[in-house]
């Protein structure tokens, strides 16, 4: 275990940490382009340099083992001169097109200039080298060479994590640029990773360009629902609007975050979203909707016909919500939040097996209200014991083929149009999850709740409230004034 | 056409891998031996290479245009190449340049109607000593000047440089 000095201050830090490590363990920053946290050292932009006594030279702290008793200096005249230098390097052939650039506000190169450098360029404008601007490679990413530093976290991203190797470094010197196979599309699942570790604007996401100048956007800390890994992510929104997502790093579950489940919160502002009721497929409004639900329902429960199914894709909270509607309104023994998952990493980077976010929150509603097995509930199905279902719809779209040979009326909650299966009776529209909060339990048992970034279109409430006013229009109250209130009576460890 | 090796060729492929500790290390070596068949190294033959060797496309791609001494279209007769770093270029190459560009009416990585030439600025040839320097298929041409330069492209326009 060596010992350092790093400004003055003395840090013990593991064999084999570098230099750059051992000081962001102190607190002390130095600043890089090349160097990622999660991908292999290059060493290639040399904007880390320091000064350690001894040594020559100045040193790159990303790519220098610390040693016992190395006396480290990131503040010196020398290193000062050192990245202001660095940075007029990187910048002689920059375009300088901030105004029209998305990464403008989030660049390393503004803000190490800033920072670090503030001088005049000695070379002149005209005299730059030019590139392709512009160029869309793949569905997800467009591709700026000028703009490009030659960091290479890009390649090593494609060659270390997607391990795909799509990128390189194509020719040499002032010609060095970012290619890849002529014809080929960039999409590799993980894409957009790329334009998040892309510390300038080289790569820009397709998706989020021009859409919304980074420092307007309010940062809200929450949970992808893509799949049952549950990554911590952070949407970016301003105004009621979502502009992306992107990973928010955590040692247990995440750095990365996989295309799919960036882009999943389009559906909650896409044209796709279901912001009234449906009765077959006429759209009407909220209220009469629920009217409908309600007297269908009243119709079959006499007879104990009504049966209400859990989904791994609703929070613990709106599921404890159907689970007392259930139980406690309905008053009937038909329902069902047993749920079969199989769980796991697929594909040894972050997509898992399971596609539904909360299968083992639903074992804790199942745990807590019971409930009989998903066999047992297709059974009584198939007998035609069951007149109404109530589901979400993802979960309903799980039976539906059965539910269509029995003659069984569905009525679903649904937050876009296409979840909703075919041959739907009635649809309820709910509160996303981007929209409410809702807590989840990820594959690794990690329980986390959701902070909504955005509020629900008007008249669109949380599935818990919905669940609420079914209840008193079915004569009983559940008393759910609260995601919380739906919450009681579940031991969630 | 999709490129194919010749069998030949993949047998001389496989004792060139068995002489590194690691097949991708014969990557070079291989595509000289490419580039001495048909004088260039193809697209396709670089797709074909990087099944061979176990390496993804783009590393081969990134190799072929590191090093300016393999072509990636057929060159023409005399393939001309002068150095454009530093030693040459204060000894004059810059000119050369200008006037082999000037003479023979095309730019840097273009080839003659006539198939004659084809020009190129590459990187360091390894004989600052001599600069400016021009290597003309596997010759070098040391210690050039314009009269020097013109006196060779007249001799090899009448054949009187061997290949």
């Amino acid at each position: 275990m060596p010992t350092l000095t790093i400004d003055g201050k003395p840090v013990e830090v593991e064999k084999g940490t570098s230099i750059l490590e051992a000081a962001q363990k102190l607190g002390v920053y130095i600043p890089r382009y090349c160097y990622h946290p999660k991908l292999s050292v290059s060493g290639n932009c040399r904007m880390c340099l320091v000064e350690v006594e001894k040594a020559p030279k100045l040193l790159t702290a990303c790519s220098t083992e610390a040693a016992e008793g190395m006396v480290v200096r990131t503040v010196s005249d020398k290193v000062k001169a050192a990245r202001r230098d660095v940075l007029e390097y990187l910048l002689i052939n920059h375009p300088l097109d901030c105004p029209i650039c998305d990464q403008a506000g989030e660049c390393g190169l503004q803000n190490y200039y800033m920072d670090y450098s503030l001088a005049k360029s000695r070379f002149k404008n005209e005299d730059k080298v030019r590139r392709q601007k512009r160029r869309a490679l793949g569905p997800h990413l467009v591709l700026d060479n000028e703009r490009c530093i030659l960091c290479t976290r890009c390649v090593r991203f494609c060659a270390e994590v997607t391990k795909t190797a799509e990128l390189e470094v194509m020719g040499r010197g002032d010609h060095s640029h970012i290619d890849m196979k002529e014809g080929k599309a960039l999409d590799n699942g993980y894409s957009l990773n790329i334009a998040d570790i892309c510390p300038v604007g080289a790569w820009t996401s397709r998706d989020f360009r021009f859409k919304q100048r980074v420092w307007f956007l309010k940062k809200t800390p929450t949970i992808c629902l893509g799949c049952a890994t549950g990554c911590l992510i952070e949407a970016h929104h301003n105004e009621n609007t979502i502009y992306r997502t992107v990973p928010l790093p955590n040692p247990e579950t995440n750095t990365w975050l996989c295309d799919h489940g960036r882009l999943a919160y389009k559906a909650v502002q896409g044209g796709d979203r279901l912001v009234k009721g449906v009765i077959k497929n006429g759209l009407i409004d909220f209220e009469p909707a629920l009217r409908e639900v309600a007297a269908r329902i009243d119709e079959a429960r006499g007879a104990g016909a009504v049966a209400v199914l859990g989904s791994p894709w609703l929070s613990i909270e709106d599921n404890a919500a159907l689970a007392r509607l259930a139980k406690d309104a309905l008053k009937t023994e038909n329902y069902c939040f047993d749920f079969a998952s199989e769980q796991g990493i697929k594909d040894g980077i972050l997509i898992n097996k399971d596609p539904s976010p909360n299968a083992n929150g639903l074992r804790l509603v199942k745990d807590a209200h019971g409930g009989i097995s998903q066999a047992e509930l297709s059974s009584r199905i198939a007998a035609g014991q069951i007149k109404v279902v109530l589901a979400e719809a993802r979960a309903a779209g799980l039976i539906k083929d059965a539910l269509k040979a029995a003659g069984t009326r569905l009525i679903v909650f649904a937050a876009n149009k296409g979840e909703i299966p075919a041959a739907t009776y009635a649809t309820l529209p709910y509160a996303s999850y981007f929209e409410t909060p809702g807590t989840f339990v990820n594959y690794q048992g990690l329980r986390r709740r959701t902070t909504p970034p955005a509020e629900a279109p008007e008249g669109v409430k949380p599935l818990w409230a919905v669940v609420n006013k079914l209840a008193a229009y079915s004569g009983s109250s559940l008393r759910l004034d609260s995601a919380e209130d739906a919450l009681k009576g579940i031991d969630l460890k | 056409m999709p490129f194919k090796f010749t069998e030949d060729f993949k047998a001389r492929a496989e004792k060139i891998c068995a002489k590194y500790p690691r097949r991708d290390a014969a990557l070079i070596p291989l595509l000289h031996e490419m580039q001495k068949e048909a004088g260039y190294v193809a697209e396709e033959g670089m797709d074909a290479l990087a099944l061979l060797l176990g390496l993804p496309y783009s590393r081969v791609k990134a190799v072929v245009t590191f090093y300016t001494m393999f072509n990636r279209e057929p060159v023409g007769k005399y393939h001309l190449q002068v150095c454009r770093n530093i030693s040459c270029h204060m000894a004059g190459a810059e000119g050369l340049l200008t006037r082999l560009r000037s003479r023979l009416g095309i730019a840097e990585g273009e080839t003659t109607k006539d198939g004659l030439f084809t020009l190129s600025a590459v990187e360091c040839l390894g004989a600052c000593g001599s600069a400016p320097v021009m290597q003309v298929n596997e010759k070098y041409f040391e210690n050039l000047n314009d009269e020097k330069l013109d006196a060779l492209l007249e001799d090899m326009k009448h054949g009187r440089v061997q290949r």
